[in-house]
């Protein structure tokens, strides 16, 4: 086992520092100066020089990358050019917003998908249940998760007002009173705080959701109908075991395997979900700070983010095929 | 020892009088229904993307200032409503269809001709081009579509073309390792073995023998990724970094009319609707064709 973990930390480490690298230089070619873009038009070139020295941008390009591959090692990636403290900090701040997120709606889409892809698959020869179900995981898989923001937006804000229009609670405050141990001297505020958060999280966390069920709902339906041909399910049923047996406790296990392996795809996708989200429900998180970062032209902070999402798409990938060895022991590595 | 398997215990009432013609009829619908609705709306979005200046009832930028913000039939010209300068939605909509189907399509066939050779290439030959090919392709996978098509659009600015790049090299990784993970198993075919033993050489082989036998699944999936290629797309304007106003693209009136979802909610419900109708078509396409040519879902 630890010979495989640390066969595959060899793979992840090029790879992280590959995908590194295409940031890196992709944000080299960006047009624009970066210090122009800080300080305007007007400023004096003496004082872009300053700039430019400031963050390093004289130095050769060689330089800057190795700086930069060294520095991102550490999580220290500059200083934003535009708030004015480090990236590292202000991703610091912002993850907790993105990691509620994804974890909500990681739960609102296993919440929906499973059910509906196993039902799905067992159903699959009654066409008014398997049909209808199949065309709502379609619609799910083909509605961009903003539109889908915008009109619970619009209904539920708007029009019911039952839910905010912008914003992402109080979660601050939530973590600072968790820190404190004021969560627990006045429990009251507390939870006041934590259904504030909650109440700014339902409709970002039902509109990624919902697109995000859309995949696990397929991917359980083929995981299922793999499973319930199998041997074993046949054997079960002969036994004269109940149909709710064969499906929960033989069958229901045995899906989860390969769902299992798809958890890094999932979270490469809800990642790029909360790009999308955070923007329609202007809610603090990394992918909101990350195409605002990119409308100022403030490079540092872009670069972090980006390197920040890839260096959690390339750990959770890793998670996912440690845990694959641990839950499939037939697996064996090359 | 082999035991012969009956798929399922319920396959037994199909052998019932009536129940076979029931059966045929309920699969050939299930079989083609999707596959004919899908085909259906993407020639429907081809027709309009291609005959835009015939089809919309409007100049898409021409902008009537006595009907600013009105409703979908509020004046009677306008049958989807205006926008904030006055512009007919149904126009823009329409002509906002050729921005998605020119980026989804040649973006497509970009991701598809850099990826597929190379997946070919790296799955017939094997070795040390197949482990530096695959871990290019592995580096580039760890950028999720949207992700990556919009570091190269920001790098390279947002024009029609820089788009169909980035989300053509978004897509390339995508199709090199399909396409590797196809010739490995063509590889093993007798008729490669017959072909290298009538003395072709490495490229005939994979040339002749190994992409057209290849192409059927490559083709499928491609249009499952036209689907995505059209939602990077309109992700992308939606940001802001795709095509720049006031050409229309579906994202970028989308993403203009956020600013007045409170009074006029038609122009984001329709130019969204145009973005879930167009993806769908092409999902539904992509996925009939898959479960046509599976075989392990033929006898659902």
């Amino acid at each position: 086992m630890l010979q495989y973990v640390l066969r595959r930390l060899l793979v992840a480490v090029p790879m992280l520092v590959g995908a590194m690298s295409i940031v890196f230089f992709a944000m080299r070619i960006l047009p624009g100066d970066p210090c122009v873009a800080m300080m305007g038009d007007q400023a004096t070139t003496m004082a872009l020089a300053d700039c430019t020295k400031n963050l390093g941008l004289h130095r050769p390009l060689a330089v800057q990358y190795v700086d930069y591959l060294w520095r991102s090692a550490q999580f220290d990636f500059g200083t934003s050019l535009r708030q004015g403290y480090p990236v590292s900090e202000y991703i610091g701040r912002m993850f907790p917003h993105t990691l509620v997120l994804v974890l909500a709606s990681s739960v609102v889409a296993a919440l929906v998908g499973i059910p509906i892809g196993i039902v799905s698959a067992l159903k699959r020869r009654s066409p008014l249940i398997d049909y209808p179900l199949r065309i709502i995981a379609l619609l799910g898989l083909s509605m961009p998760v903003f539109w889908l923001g915008i009109l619970l937006l619009i209904v539920f804000s708007l029009r019911l007002n039952i839910f905010p229009l912008i914003g992402g609670g109080d979660l601050d405050g939530v973590i600072h009173m968790l820190r404190t141990g004021e969560a627990f001297s006045s429990p009251a505020d507390f939870l006041a705080a934590v259904g504030d958060v909650l109440h700014h999280l339902t409709l970002p966390a039902l509109a990624l959701g919902f697109t995000l069920a859309a995949t696990i709902s397929r991917l359980s339906r083929s995981a299922m109908l793999e499973v319930i041909s199998q041997d074993y399910i046949r054997t079960a049923r002969a036994k004269g075991q109940g149909e709710r047996t064969v499906v929960y406790k033989h069958a229901f296990r045995n899906m989860m395997v390969p769902l299992l392996t798809i958890i890094g795809l999932f979270v490469a996708v809800a990642l790029t979900g909360t790009v999308l989200t955070e923007t329609v429900f202007t809610r603090p998180g990394l992918g909101k700070m990350l195409v605002d970062a990119i409308g100022a032209r403030d490079y540092p902070l872009a670069q972090g983010a980006i390197t920040v999402f890839t260096m959690i798409i390339i750990f959770v990938n890793l998670v996912v095929d440690m845990l694959y060895a641990v839950v499939d022991p037939r697996i064996t590595y090359r | 020892m082999a035991i012969s398997r009956r798929a399922d215990p319920l396959d037994l009432s199909v052998a019932l009088p009536g129940g076979e013609a029931r059966r045929s009829i309920g699969g050939y619908l299930r079989r083609w229904l999707p596959l004919g609705i899908g085909i259906l709306m993407a020639i429907a979005m081809v027709v309009l993307a291609a005959a835009a200046p015939l089809i919309a009832p409007l100049s898409p930028s021409a902008q009537y200032s006595d009907a600013v913000l009105k409703g979908p039939g509020a004046v009677e010209r306008h049958l989807l409503g205006t926008d904030e300068f006055g512009r007919d939605i149904l126009s823009r909509i329409i002509w906002g269809a050729r921005v998605s189907l020119q980026v989804g399509l040649a973006s497509v066939a970009w991701g598809f001709l850099l990826g597929v050779p190379l997946g070919i290439l790296a799955g017939t030959r094997g070795g040390a081009v197949e482990t530096a090919i695959m871990r290019c392709a592995d580096m580039l996978m760890a950028f999720p579509t949207l992700l990556l098509a919009l570091i190269i659009v920001t790098a390279l600015g947002g024009t029609l073309v820089n788009e169909i790049l980035a989300i053509g090299i978004a897509l390339t990784p995508n199709f090199v390792r399909l396409a590797r993970s196809l010739a490995l198993t063509i590889r093993e075919q007798d008729y490669i073995m017959a072909a290298r033993a009538l003395g072709s050489g490495q490229l005939r082989v994979m040339a002749r023998h190994v992409f057209p036998n290849a192409l059927y699944a490559l083709v499928v999936v491609a249009t499952l990724y036209i689907a995505t290629a059209i939602r990077t797309e309109a992700s992308l304007s939606f940001l802001g970094l795709g095509i720049p106003p006031p050409t229309p693209s579906w994202g970028n009136i989308l993403s203009e009319g956020r600013q007045y979802i409170k009074c006029c909610p038609w122009i984001t419900t329709f130019s969204g609707l145009a973005i879930m109708v167009a993806v769908l078509a092409f999902n539904l396409v992509g996925d009939a064709l898959r479960d046509l040519l599976d075989p392990r879902l033929r006898g659902e």
